[in-house]
């Protein structure tokens, strides 16, 4: 070092930054870029016009049928086809809307499904406040608890009768749960303690640790009571799984397969990357075997299969077991990409960890996982897109889902033969239901970034 | 030299903190430690330098498990290691490692980095984490930086933050394998500067480094390593200034 600051040389020049400079802006605006992107030269100029020519016919044609010449009211097909004979006839699906979205759900109860659907977005809107009590016990009571509430409402009948008193003490809980975190929510807004910590003044006289767990319990049971005395003397009018259908339904078997798919493919994939055989090669069997069967097949195993390996006293309905096959089959595809974000973790993070004294628990669930998933969004949301689309499989097997719902229309004595229409209704809303997963995806991309 | 002499004379009193006992290990049929045996007594600051290849970083790296190895022992206050949970209970409590590659978590804020080990294992309550971890945090200058990522930082600071994670779980032992090696040299100096003020607290140091101002400025002893043996050990006056054996003199003319 001293070498450098010889006595001798002259005073050094003092080194001053270049004060930046914005970069030069484009002049051109809209027309100057087309012009200079499509008609920069004569052959370039023909190309723009044919594929304007080409385009400006197909969507002619497609608002012609879908639009112009179509048939929004009348009673059936044959009036349709005297109004105009060459448009597309949305009188039919209008009038079997109901059926497409509901199955067959009696009408007088369909409103128990918009509060049970509506119930479940509203139990993830807290997940928005940042600073709220019990926050990250939300997706997790999503998962465990907010089944039993919508099965309560789908299914229906008097309270703890026809599903059974486990059945209702869950709802109340899960009920109770809601209540509490939405009274967190209003209270943290005002800059108090959650309500979950209401009996810790009188639980911290009586016990010396776990106050703050014992008092949350008591609150939550003291809640689900009050619940409870209220819920009893309600009655829903019994409605049977035979009879949900339609894009309800559809939601459903995606909803669990989308919920259940991330945790039984981290144990799969845990599982296959163990060193233990036995766990090893159970969890390769399960992923191999499901991985290579059409899920038509898993499907049509699952409902004529599962009964014979059962004991004969257990019986499931279609539905039960049509969700614990497509639970398995997302599950081992998810295991597989989560596998392979779980590759992509650097073992310096494995060795951190262990420095650290983190168990493989911990490891695993706060440090490995959560890169892992994260890293992976892209190809779980490809995942979760066709778990979507593929629910719609069901309706071979007799569930009344949104496909066989639309089907049907063609089956109707008022609508015989009208098979277009209706698909190209549910094109459409599948393409905005899967679009806004994969914008949901990008945005969660850009949020959870693992190397911000 | 004050400091290094002043520790020298503390450590007659004090017991050996790490005691290595003829370590063997091979990677395949390639024997990367060969009876190797070294004690490192308590307060003490240890620079292990070599060649690459040398076996430093694996040396090292065995001493809280990192590694396997197959034969010999190695001791922590008395208590010889095994593969057991009582042993790796004893790591724990007592090492904290500083890698070369930082390997912070790069999903969780600095101090969230920081506070990971005493929430989840301390059972530390949120707010005396956040206290710990932003002292921590303050000592070593990123303070202001808290809540910044791992990727929004330089690699001098990323490197000051794994020292400040390693610290949060106040080991007795601090081991450093390369901490400057991936670093601009610019940067080196901020994380040698709080490697100086670590030892001046007393800590036990074990640091693989090729900084040899460091070594010379802070370490109590060198260790020189060569082929998976120890080759010199000894004050840095000595191992450093007047080697006695042709390798050290050879590697010293290359790195110097």
């Amino acid at each position: 070092m001293d070498d450098l600051n010889v006595k001798n040389q002259p005073a050094l020049k003092q080194f001053v930054p270049t004060p930046p400079r914005p970069p030069r802006k484009s002049e051109k605006g809209i027309f100057g870029t087309i012009r200079h992107r499509c008609f920069n030269s004569i052959g370039n100029s023909l190309l723009t016009l044919c594929v304007a020519t080409v385009l400006f016919y197909l969507v002619k044609h497609v608002l012609d049928w879908a639009v112009f010449n179509a048939v929004f009211i009348a009673d059936n097909r044959r009036q349709c086809m005297d109004i105009s004979p060459d448009g597309a006839c949305w009188a039919g699906v209008i009038s079997w809307f109901n059926g497409l979205i509901y199955g067959r759900f009696p009408v007088d109860e369909q409103w128990r499904v918009n509060i049970g659907v509506l119930l479940g977005l509203v139990w993830l809107l807290p997940l928005m406040s940042k600073r709220i009590a019990l926050r990250n016990f939300i997706l997790l009571s999503w998962i465990g608890l907010y089944p039993f509430v919508g099965a309560y409402l789908f299914l229906g009948g008097r309270f703890g009768e026809e599903l059974g008193l486990v059945h209702g003490a869950m709802t109340c809980l899960a009920l109770a749960f809601l209540t509490i975190i939405y009274a967190n929510w209003i209270l943290s807004s005002l800059g108090k303690k959650g309500l979950n910590e209401l009996f810790v003044p009188l639980v911290s006289r009586l016990v010396e640790r776990r106050i703050h767990l014992l008092s949350f319990v008591a609150v939550w049971l003291l809640v689900a009571l009050v619940i409870a005395s209220g819920l009893s003397q309600v009655s829903l009018e019994p409605v049977p799984i035979e009879r949900w259908g339609g894009l309800f339904l559809t939601f459903i078997i995606a909803g669990f397969a989308i919920t259940m798919a991330i945790p039984v493919g981290v144990i799969l994939a845990l599982g296959r990357r163990s060193k233990l055989p036995v766990i090893h090669w159970l969890s390769m069997t399960v992923i191999e075997l499901v991985r290579s069967v059409p899920l038509i097949t898993v499907l049509f195993m699952a409902v004529t299969l599962l009964p014979i390996f059962l004991p004969a006293d257990m019986e499931f309905n279609k539905l039960t077991q049509v969700l614990v096959a497509v639970c398995l089959f997302a599950g081992a595809y998810m295991a597989e990409n989560i596998r392979g974000g779980l590759q992509a973790i650097p073992k310096g993070q494995y060795e951190a960890a262990a420095t650290l004294g983190l168990g493989y628990l911990h490891t695993m669930v706060l440090i490995i996982l959560p890169q892992a998933l994260r890293m992976m969004i892209p190809n779980i949301m490809t995942s979760f897109i066709s778990l979507l689309k593929d629910t719609t499989l069901v309706s071979i097997i007799g569930l009344f889902d949104i496909m066989l719902m639309a089907r049907n229309i063609a089956n109707d004595k008022d609508w015989v033969g009208m098979h277009t229409e209706p698909l190209v209704m549910i094109s459409v809303l599948f393409f905005i239901l899967c679009y806004s997963m994969s914008q949901y995806s990008l945005n969660l991309e850009k949020r959870l970034k693992v190397d911000r | 030299m004050t400091t290094s002499s002043g520790n020298l004379a503390q450590k007659a009193v004090t017991e050996t903190a790490i005691k290595i006992d003829k370590l063997n290990k091979w990677y395949g049929d390639h024997h990367v430690l060969k009876d190797v045996s070294l004690d490192i007594s308590e307060g003490e600051i240890m620079v292990v330098c070599g060649p690459s290849g040398s076996g430093k970083s694996t040396l090292i790296r065995s001493l809280n498990h990192l590694e396997e190895y197959q034969e010999g022992v190695v001791s922590v206050f008395g208590q010889p290691l095994s593969r057991d949970r009582q042993s790796h209970k004893i790591i724990h409590q007592t090492m904290g490692m500083v890698f070369q590659n930082f390997n912070l978590f790069p999903h969780l804020t600095v101090l969230q980095n920081c506070t990971l080990g005493l929430t989840w294992l301390r059972k530390m309550s949120e707010r005396d984490a956040d206290k710990m971890a932003m002292r921590l945090l303050d000592r070593v200058g990123i303070a202001h930086l808290a809540t910044r990522y791992p990727g929004q930082l330089s690699g001098g600071q990323q490197q000051r933050v794994a020292i400040s994670r390693s610290l949060a779980m106040e080991p007795k032992i601090m081991l450093f394998d390369e901490p400057t090696s991936a670093l601009d040299p610019e940067m080196v100096k901020e994380v040698l500067d709080v490697m100086i003020d670590l030892a001046k607290t007393g800590m036990t140091m074990v640091c693989v480094t090729h900084e040899m101002q460091f070594a010379r400025q802070v370490a109590d002893r060198v260790v020189f390593m060569a082929d998976g043996e120890i080759i010199e050990v000894g004050p840095p006056e000595q191992v450093l200034v007047n080697p006695q054996w042709d390798r050290t003199r050879e590697f010293l003319q290359h790195v110097l």
